[in-house]
């Protein structure tokens, strides 16, 4: 996406904002205003822009609600996002941390024009260094993963590591070919996803280690329950990515490792969860290491399956 | 007309707003913001409303997930897009009433057609009936984007058919050059929505013109005229298309399941009509 067809949205009543970046714009792409939040929204999520410049005088729905709805998401978070502020920045704004408000810059008005070409400039080219992230899912990649579990053991906080892969990925892949393979992955993504913000709101974090691994962490209490629900949303859809015969017998006929035809049955998942409980665990490498041991005794069954180590203290 | 006829093509597929029922979009709003509830329940709900379905179809079918043309039934969308997506379709659909406005009894007609391919396909132990019941709830929306898109030439359709006793799609090829039947087609495309679902969306009218999935189309088609005979909403016909023993026996049913089917269609479709809302 990264042509002239890329389209820019505007989301704000103010005319002058919209000839401001309009000049600039024009030979990147087009630009395109929303007057209002709710219109726009329906278009972010159908056809993801290149840039959001966001206006805080919107009036159909609250600009705040609108930056959570398009950061909270794996396939949308990546869109840079710029805030249009007056000088007199909103209450709501200012006893925020940076952080908890989940923008990539901000423009005061009155814009300044060459300002607002720098900013702008400046904020693709951070979104394109989103590097860690996974090129497919966009989800967070390794660096991230293991700051953040080092950060939680630093921190002695209690928390579950879940580690999770496909059974019988490899030989779908090999059948179905490369595409088919990805379309599984973000399926999958998707599912781990939405079950751990379900579950666990702002505590829970997925990441993907690449292939059809992937890593989620969430509080103690809500693992067991965010591994059945993986395991059970998993095992209703997969069946609709295979072909028609495939689905009706419930297997396919593929290459083994050893170049041989078999049989191998549809895909399913397999968790392996480490609690780390009164800081027992002190190494990124000790936590990773127990809950891919932990999935690979998961792994053993052909069914969808998850193992839960809830030692605390040796 | 090739050249009316592209223009048309494309200010239907121009349909960036689909109106929807206001009671339904406030219940799911609800049920987002109640913990309890699973994504079945919601699914339910969604499920009566065809244009709440079509959108959340669409949405998750788009290639922004990654995984076009896969997904058949509301309840696996709704787990994959997640509570919050689905949140941001509905307060971003438009709410004005079109549908009863303008093409009174059509929701009610399809809500009724939905319902009784459920039961046909559970009848016939078909797997995953949900699939049925969305093919048989959407089988009508070209009729709806025709209305909200060309609304002088829907005035002239149903002008037409008052006039000149034709069906409704007669009607629609005659001022259109095309009928629903394209229209859902070019939508089902459009939307990337799954083949089955196309299949029935696109032949519930000539079902054995349909080279593969023609299941899904002879169910609807089959549940479509079961609507009608028992008048249930209004499709904007006043004729009867006929239906043959054929169109029976080839999906496999018999007069006694037939009767079976009908004792739970008459059962079902008094609690599926109060959830109307008036």
């Amino acid at each position: 996406m990264q042509n002239n067809t890329q389209e820019f949205f505007l989301i704000s009543p103010d005319e002058t904002i919209y000839l401001i970046f309009d000049k600039f714009l024009k030979q990147k792409g087009s630009l395109v205003q929303f007057n209002e939040g709710k219109p726009a929204i329906d278009r972010i999520l159908q056809t993801p822009p290149a840039m959001i410049i966001l206006d805080i005088k919107i009036e159909d729905i609250s600009y705040l609600e609108m930056i959570k709805l398009i950061k909270g998401e794996n396939v949308y978070l990546q869109i840079p996002l710029i805030l249009c502020l007056d000088k007199e920045i909103p209450k709501e704004i200012e006893n925020m941390s940076v952080f908890d408000l989940d923008i990539d810059d901000f423009i005061l008005r009155p814009i300044n024009p060459k300002e607002a070409k720098i900013r702008l400039e400046l904020t693709a080219c951070k979104a394109s260094k989103f590097l860690d992230a996974n090129p497919l899912t966009k989800l967070p990649g390794n660096t991230t993963i293991i700051q953040k579990i080092q950060k939680l053991l630093d921190a002695k906080r209690d928390f579950a590591l879940g580690y999770v892969d496909l059974d019988f990925f490899k030989s779908y892949n090999d059948k179905y070919g490369f595409s088919r393979g990805d379309e599984v992955l973000m399926m999958t993504a998707r599912i781990i996803v939405n079950t751990v913000k379900e579950e666990c709101g702002a505590e829970g974090f997925v990441g993907h280690v690449g292939g059809d691994d992937y890593v989620f962490i969430v509080p103690v209490n809500k693992a067991e329950d965010v591994c059945k629900k993986i395991i059970k949303n998993f095992d209703a859809i997969i069946p609709y990515f295979y072909d028609p015969t495939d689905k009706e017998r419930g297997y396919i006929i593929s290459k083994n490792r050893q170049g041989k035809i078999e049989k191998f049955p549809l895909m399913a998942i397999s968790i392996g969860v480490v609690f780390n409980i009164n800081g027992r665990l002190k190494h990124y490498g000790e936590a990773s290491q127990i809950a891919v041991n932990l999935k690979k005794i998961a792994k053993k069954s052909q069914k969808s399956t998850y193992i839960i180590d809830r030692r605390r203290n040796e | 007309m090739e050249d009316l006829r592209t223009k048309r093509k494309g200010k239907i597929l121009a349909v960036k707003d689909l109106p929807t029922l206001p009671p339904v979009l406030d219940e799911i709003t609800k049920m987002i913001e109640d913990e309890h509830c699973t994504p079945k329940q919601i699914a339910e709900v969604i499920a009566k409303d065809q244009v709440l379905s079509a959108k959340v179809l669409k949405m998750v079918n788009s290639p922004v997930y990654g995984f076009p043309r896969r997904i058949t039934t509301i309840q696996h969308a709704i787990v994959l897009l997640g509570f919050n997506v689905i949140r941001g379709i509905i307060i971003s659909t438009s709410v004005f009433d079109v549908m009863s406005q303008a093409m009174v009894g059509l929701w009610e007609h399809s809500l009724g057609c939905a319902t009784i391919s459920k039961i046909i396909a559970e009848e016939l132990g078909l797997k995953d009936p949900e699939e049925f019941a969305v093919a048989g709830l959407l089988h009508d929306i070209g009729k709806v984007v025709i209305a909200i898109q060309l609304p002088e030439e829907k005035e002239e359709i149903q002008k037409l058919v008052a006039k000149e006793d034709i069906t409704y799609l007669e009607a629609e090829k005659k001022v259109l050059g095309f009928g629903h039947d394209r229209v859902n087609s070019w939508l089902a495309d459009h939307w990337n929505l799954p083949l089955p679902t196309k299949v029935a969306l696109t032949y519930h009218h000539n079902p054995e013109s349909a080279e593969f999935y023609e299941k899904f189309a002879k169910i609807v088609h089959v549940a479509d005229f079961i609507t009608k005979v028992l008048e249930i909403g209004n499709s904007g016909d006043e004729l009867l298309n006929t239906l043959s023993k054929k169109d029976f026996v080839d999906i496999g049913l018999s007069f006694k399941k037939l009767a079976k089917i009908m004792d739970r269609v008459l059962e079902d479709i008094i609690e599926v009509l109060t959830f109307i809302p008036k």
